[in-house]
């Protein structure tokens, strides 16, 4: 499982050993029960505390934190192949977040830091104030969609270049269900906000954010990963007209175009991890690879409901939970229009002929 | 054996990459003949030949070969570079059945007195190569082919017909493959021979596709001696041979190349039409841009498994798919765009950068030749992801 099931050469055979323990280390800890998934949905804070300090253990939290700060200091290249594991798993725990809030809070020098990597405290970014973009918001208004909130011990509050730190004490939430049984919170400080730990962030947190949407695309193709292997289980053993359906060449059709969108996907995923690990990369690649991911996960997630028939309309089927967990990572940290739309503007055209 | 010399002595191999990339830049720019630059249609023998035989005299026509066949013994990371210079140039294809098809298959399978025969001439030019596989019969299901060869005792008699066979009338050789035994299962009774295009008893009828290009014709087959010296490898088993040669064609076919070529078209079209900046014309020319990129990067992927040394798997069937499906894609948003223009036979206003309806038309048969999408897709089922 851990191996690329494209059967193609990783990009870089040298990290293939530090992915391959990420991927074991990813599943040992996650597993693959889903009554464990299913068990916290629709309930707060929907994730288990413990098993985020065991990720923070693991070094996970602080996977690209640098090693002098306390972090693992690890590459992209390892931080797509965990965030896969965790969307393989439909893992609720809301790793990318933190991984953000780490990346900040080193960015900014502070001490709460080390409680941040080990899982102690949960510090969760507010940054937006409205749906559909990747623009920190200004000011000291609402900030929306933070992933499972009612977990945080801290947010940290972005406002323009500017970060706040808030106990989760200091602010007013509201909560609200996700498909996937999670929750966004509303986050407002309730005494307006505190003196900034860190001002003139701009350049870090777009970074932050960005290398959350490429964290967020490899999650994406984890949950497509899963899905696509429930599907094919069941083609090969679901009997009708008297042989098994994987025998019918509409349904062998549909499922080939699913195995095309998740091999453009891993490609796009994975030169883009490997081109910023090379310092060759930046947000374009980022850009093109969450476009990709969201794109073939919706068209994957759907032919697998589709070719399951009823049965994959069912709650008690696991490939509906990620179908909705892929409702939820696609329209975060960007959806496909706006990060196309992104590439566009940030990778000018050669002219070839 | 008599080694065949090579031209080219330097064994290229040794340059680091961007040198070698440098080395033929160079060469290739100094050298390819202008007029024939980024040609609409696949050129024809009289076309090509000026450049092919500058190829042939510097010693670069078969980057492929081992060097003591008079090719260049490249690794596969420096073929790699090759193609992408050729691509990168604009370079047309030539005449190349006896190149990429049939010299590898000699190589592989033949005796020394075929290589000694049959690889000097591919590399002088004289022979020139077709590749007889298809018949009216017998497209997507190849294997049932029924041109037949019967024994005669000193050579075989040669009945029945092919189609799709390119170039076909620039060529004085075609290789085949024939029935050879009518009771085994259809892939285990066919073999592979060789045949002169002078021989009595063969005919060549051009077809003309819908580019109103004779690319493609009808070779008929009537009685035809064929010494048994030209059947290559064991009797009967032609089909495994032609079958392992294919990965090349696979991959040739998945080359970012046409689409990336299309692109910049639909570019230049917009521009002239007035649509550029049209927000719902950006965010479809967004999407096939993504495409683009996405595939290279996919691309990319089988590039290092060829470089790694290491065989290609049924896999890259989907670069195939990919890459006809959003050709085409490109070239219907031109259509789409161009309006009354795209009606035109010709180029719009003169421009030959500007020509949709030539262009969309170019696209279609990408999804057909080197098995169909359909094809394709049944590959992927059945051998990449097991069903049934």
């Amino acid at each position: 499982m851990s191996a690329d099931p494209t059967g193609l050469a990783p990009f870089s055979e040298d990290r293939a050993e530090s992915i391959g323990m990420i991927r074991d280390s990813a599943q040992g800890l996650l597993g693959s029960d889903m009554k464990r998934v299913r068990a916290l949905r629709f309930t707060e804070p929907g994730f288990d505390p413990a098993l985020l300090r065991a990720m923070g253990e693991a070094g996970w939290i602080g996977l690209m934190v640098e090693e002098a700060k306390g972090g693992t200091g690890l590459g992209h290249a390892e931080m797509v192949a965990l965030a896969e594991e965790m969307g393989r798993a439909c893992a609720p725990e809301p790793l990318t977040a933190l991984q953000l809030s780490a990346a900040l809070l080193a960015a900014a020098g502070h001490e709460l830091l080390e409680q941040a990597l080990s899982g102690e405290a949960i510090v969760l970014t507010a940054w937006q104030d409205r749906a559909g973009t990747l623009e920190p918001a200004a000011g000291d208004g609402a900030r929306r969609f933070v992933p499972m909130a009612a977990g945080a011990t801290h947010f940290l509050f972005v406002s323009g270049g500017d970060l706040h730190l808030l106990p989760a004490a200091d602010v007013a939430l509201e909560t609200e269900q996700r498909q996937d049984g999670g929750h966004f919170g509303t986050v407002r400080p309730k005494n307006g906000l505190p003196a900034p730990i860190a001002t003139g962030m701009g350049e870090a947190i777009a970074t932050a954010l960005d290398r959350a949407a490429l964290g967020t695309a490899a999650e994406l193709l984890g949950g497509m990963e899963a899905s696509f292997a429930m599907t094919l289980d069941y083609l090969r053993t679901r009997k009708q007209f008297g042989t098994v359906i994987g025998k019918f060449q509409a349904l062998q059709h549909k499922a080939a175009d699913a195995r095309v969108q998740l091999s453009l996907a891993r490609a796009a995923v994975e030169e883009a991890a490997f081109e910023l690990d090379e310092g060759a990369g930046g947000p374009a690649i980022v850009a093109r690879a969450k476009a990709r991911a969201s794109d073939a996960a919706m068209a994957v997630q759907q032919a697998s409901l589709q070719l399951h028939g009823g049965i994959g309309y069912t709650d008690e089927y696991d490939q509906g939970l990620h179908l909705r967990r892929a409702m939820v990572l696609v329209p975060s940290f960007g959806g496909a229009a706006l990060h196309r739309a992104r590439f566009m503007a940030l990778e000018p055209e050669t002219e070839d002929a | 054996m008599n080694a065949i010399t090579p031209r080219e002595t330097q064994d290229l191999n040794l340059l680091p990459d961007e040198e070698f990339r440098q080395h033929i830049r160079s060469w290739i720019e100094a050298n390819y003949p202008a007029e024939i630059r980024n040609p609409e249609k696949r050129l024809h023998w009289d076309e090509n030949k000026p450049w092919y035989m500058k190829l042939a005299e510097k010693g670069w026509l078969c980057p492929g070969w081992p060097r003591e066949y008079g090719g260049l013994g490249l690794s596969p990371a420096k073929q790699i570079i090759w193609t992408e210079e050729l691509e990168r140039w604009g370079c047309a294809r030539t005449n190349d059945h006896g190149i990429v098809m049939l010299g590898p298959l000699v190589i592989r399978y033949g005796t020394e007195e075929q290589k000694q025969r049959f690889l000097p001439k591919i590399l002088s030019g004289e022979h020139v190569w077709c590749q007889g596989y298809s018949e009216p019969n017998s497209g997507s299901d190849l294997a049932s082919l029924r041109t037949e060869a019967v024994d005669a005792g000193d050579h075989y008699v040669v009945n029945g017909q092919k189609i799709w066979t390119t170039l076909a009338g620039d060529a004085n050789w075609i290789f085949l493959l024939v029935r050879t035994d009518k009771e085994a299962k259809k892939q285990e009774g066919i073999s592979f021979l060789l045949v002169d295009m002078t021989t009595p008893g063969i005919t060549v009828r051009p077809i003309i596709n819908l580019e109103m290009h004779d690319e493609f014709s009808e070779v008929f087959f009537d009685n035809v001696k064929v010494p048994k010296e030209n059947l290559v490898g064991q009797l009967n088993k032609g089909w495994d041979m032609a079958k392992a040669l294919l990965s090349f064609e696979r991959i040739y076919l998945g080359s970012p190349r046409q689409s990336a070529y299309a692109l910049t078209r639909l570019r230049q079209l917009a521009e002239r039409m007035g649509v550029a900046e049209d927000p719902v014309f950006a965010a479809t020319y967004a999407k096939h841009r993504c495409d683009l990129e996405d595939l290279k990067s996919l691309y990319s992927r089988y590039v290092a498994v060829l470089k790694a040394g290491r065989p290609l798997g049924a896999d890259v069937s989907q670069l195939k798919i990919v890459q006809s499906e959003l050709f085409q894609r490109i070239t219907e948003t031109a259509l789409e765009i161009a309006g009354e223009n795209g009606a035109l036979f010709g180029p719009m206003e003169g421009n030959r950068n500007l020509n949709p309806g030539a262009l969309y038309i170019q696209a279609r048969p990408t999804t057909i030749y080197g098995g169909t999408s359909e094809i394709q897709r049944n590959i992927i089922s059945k051998n990449v992801l097991e069903l049934g």
